[in-house]
């Protein structure tokens, strides 16, 4: 079992016939994830890498029975597209761009939830159940199946990281970027929940940064007594304060919002947190340690 | 992006918020020459909180004390900001001072309206109430009645307040801000409101369908220091950081992992330099520019982990840069991800060097300052 999508997920790409889409169609494909349909409105386009495309989001996943999305627009036709792709009975939504107006995102978050379905972004490269589905654009080769659930603010990030725990022989079972702006589709919290449910996953890395509240959210998370075992790295230790690093939620505006706030709380709740990227897998085979002596 | 208060004001007036009849002054002896009536606040515009806290606001009996508050405030720096203009408005006597905004609340993943009885400057000992509701199709102005119920005992007041927070929530959605504060919330004797101070925050992504922010922006980037300006222009995101190692990365949390990494290794970044928001020939061009024309610049950490970007090609695209460069600043690279074994081909062909992980090549661009 994974969450959000598995083998079974057929997959609608909304934007398919740009650079872009084109290439996820092929990269999806190639990591064996079935994508059924695209959409490209305005287009004349009929098939992309042997996909059937088709003018509108109701009109594919009716033909095909898609019950996912990956919706490649840019952030000002955003909002119209995954609306579209949620009335056509889509549950599972990534939007991966960035510089999504936050009250666009707030309107989407509402409305997915209305639709009873989950919107993963804006700012993510979306989600990987390694061996079993790939709703993004993530390096797939950075993957590999196994017991640890990963929730990200930064897709690179995210990449660095499962690049290193596959190397080092550390499985995922899903790893979820959940995005880099203040409103998110999916938050950690809901995230978190998502992993804590799936009985394969067995410890939970979070990475964050500087700005926002998700990480404390995460310590909320770890002090609950019947919570998985946790190990997270919160970056941004150098920046200075007052200034937007990139995500449109890094930014240390208070003393909560700084890295060393963030990881005190994290560590008062019993998260393992990694000081930086170089001691990252030692701090996930910590989170693991305890979870067999939890075992014994 | 901030609005200053001034600007702020003429907005919730445009919006039928009332505020005082204030005028923007640039020098003393303009202050020294108000029409209006006396007493005036004479208020520094700068961005920085806890104005009032640090003086920033001068009441003024008549022209004399006004022009000599005006003097002092033009010297005086606010958290590094010199102001460069006055607000000077006829000062409000007032009953009450009280706190109310509609901001962004991620947490909740939407709007919230933020209400304390007891606004000012010493707003922040106490939290304020909290009513969330999301989606602005969400706000219930009956929601939020019963809230101040329990809060505001006098219904006429508690009226004012909930008309207004819907106001403010119109104003948020029309403009794209994700915060519209106002701090002190006056209440006249006659049980009146007027916003004795606004902080209006707009939304930059919001800038294709706002023009006017659009150029605010545009203007805010030109004040910056020549080498972000230019960085900006070329749609790269740049912070200055001072210092010496140039740390060119695609991703933000990348980019602040690494800029963890420098610092950790007791030296600086120069920057906090993101190119994947134009990972094009001309954006990664225009960071080798940027970073090469900066004495303080010793060396150039090249650090890509692509998804999205396709890695194989930016190699390509480093070696042409590369083997048309002038500057002999060394470069260490440590490029990852999307297409990696035909990059590591490139790179190889084209006889540099790509270091297998990022410790050996942060401690390669550590080593390579301090040999310099």
């Amino acid at each position: 079992m994974s969450v959000l999508i598995d083998a079974a997920s057929r997959v609608l790409i909304y934007g398919i016939a740009g650079n872009f889409g084109r290439f996820s169609a092929r990269d999806l494909a190639s990591y064996g994830t079935q994508v059924v349909a695209g959409a490209a409105p305005g287009r004349d386009t009929r098939e992309v890498e042997s996909v059937p495309v088709f003018h509108n989001a109701r009109a594919a996943c009716a033909e095909t029975h898609a019950d996912v999305a990956l919706v490649y627009v840019p952030a000002p036709a955003a909002l119209d597209a995954v609306l579209e792709v949620l009335d056509a009975g889509c549950k599972v939504i990534v939007y991966p761009g960035d510089g999504l107006p936050v009250q666009d995102a707030v309107e989407l978050r509402a409305a997915a939830r209305h639709h009873r379905a989950i919107l993963i972004g804006p700012n993510t490269p979306g989600v990987i159940s390694p061996g079993k589905s790939k709703l993004g654009f993530m390096p797939s080769f950075c993957y590999m199946q196994g017991p640890l659930g990963v929730i990200s603010r930064s897709g690179s990030l995210s990449y660095e990281a499962g690049w290193r725990l596959t190397t080092a022989g550390v499985g995922q079972s899903t790893v979820i970027g959940v995005g880099g702006d203040p409103v998110k589709g999916l938050n950690a919290a809901e995230a978190l929940e998502l992993l804590h449910a799936d009985p394969e996953t067995r410890a939970i890395l979070y990475l964050g940064e500087i700005g926002g509240s998700d990480e404390y959210a995460v310590a909320r998370y770890a002090g609950r007594a019947d919570a998985k075992p946790a190990a997270a790295l919160i970056v941004g230790a150098a920046a200075p304060p007052g200034k937007k690093m990139g995500h449109a939620a890094a930014l240390v505006g208070s003393q909560a919002d700084s890295q060393a706030a963030k990881v005190a709380a994290l560590r008062k709740a019993g998260v393992h947190v990694a000081d930086n990227l170089r001691d990252l897998v030692d701090a996930v085979r910590h989170a693991f340690g305890q979870h067999e002596a939890a075992m014994r | 992006m901030l609005m200053t208060e001034h600007a702020g004001k003429c907005l919730l007036k445009a919006y039928g918020v009332p505020v005082p009849a204030g005028v923007l002054m640039r020098t003393s002896a303009h202050v020294g020459k108000w029409h209006g009536a006396y007493p005036v606040a004479i208020k520094a515009q700068v961005a920085s909180g806890g104005r009032g806290k640090a003086g920033g606001v001068v009441r003024a009996g008549d022209s004399v004390q006004a022009q000599a508050a005006a003097q002092q405030l033009f010297e005086r720096k606010f958290d590094g900001e010199i102001p460069a203009s006055l607000l000077v408005e006829p000062w409000v006597e007032h009953s009450r001072e009280l706190y109310l905004a509609v901001t962004i609340d991620g947490e909740s993943g939407g709007y919230v309206v933020l209400y304390a009885p007891a606004g000012g400057i010493d707003v922040e000992h106490q939290a304020p109430h909290k009513y969330a509701f999301g989606a602005p199709r969400d706000f219930r102005a009956h929601e939020f009645r019963s809230m101040l119920a329990a809060i505001e005992p006098d219904g006429a007041l508690r009226e004012r307040i909930v008309a207004l927070a819907r106001r403010l929530l119109f104003i948020a959605t029309a403009i794209d801000a994700v915060t519209v504060e106002i701090n002190p919330l006056a209440v006249l004797p006659d049980g009146k409101l007027v916003a004795l101070d606004a902080k209006i925050v707009r939304d930059e992504s919001a800038a294709f369908r706002q023009a006017d922010l659009a150029e605010g922006i545009e203007r805010a980037r030109k004040r910056e220091p020549r080498m972000v300006a230019k960085a900006l222009a070329g749609n790269l995101m740049m912070v200055g950081l001072d210092g010496e190692v140039g740390l060119m990365s695609g991703g933000a949390g990348m980019t602040m992992a690494v800029m963890d990494m420098i610092a950790d290794a007791g030296l600086k970044p120069a920057c906090f330099l993101d190119c994947s928001s134009n990972p094009t020939p001309a954006g990664y061009q225009l960071a080798f520019d940027v970073l090469d024309a900066e004495p303080k610049v010793k060396a150039i950490l090249v650090s890509i982990f692509g998804g999205g970007t396709q890695i194989d090609r930016v190699a390509k695209v480093m070696n042409e840069i590369i083997t048309k460069r002038k500057s002999r600043k060394p470069v260490v690279f440590r490029m990852n991800g999307t297409g990696r074994d035909k990059a590591d081909v490139v790179m190889r062909d084209a006889g540099l060097h790509n270091y297998p992980t990022l410790e050996s090549a942060v401690d390669a661009v550590v080593a390579a300052v301090r040999s310099r």
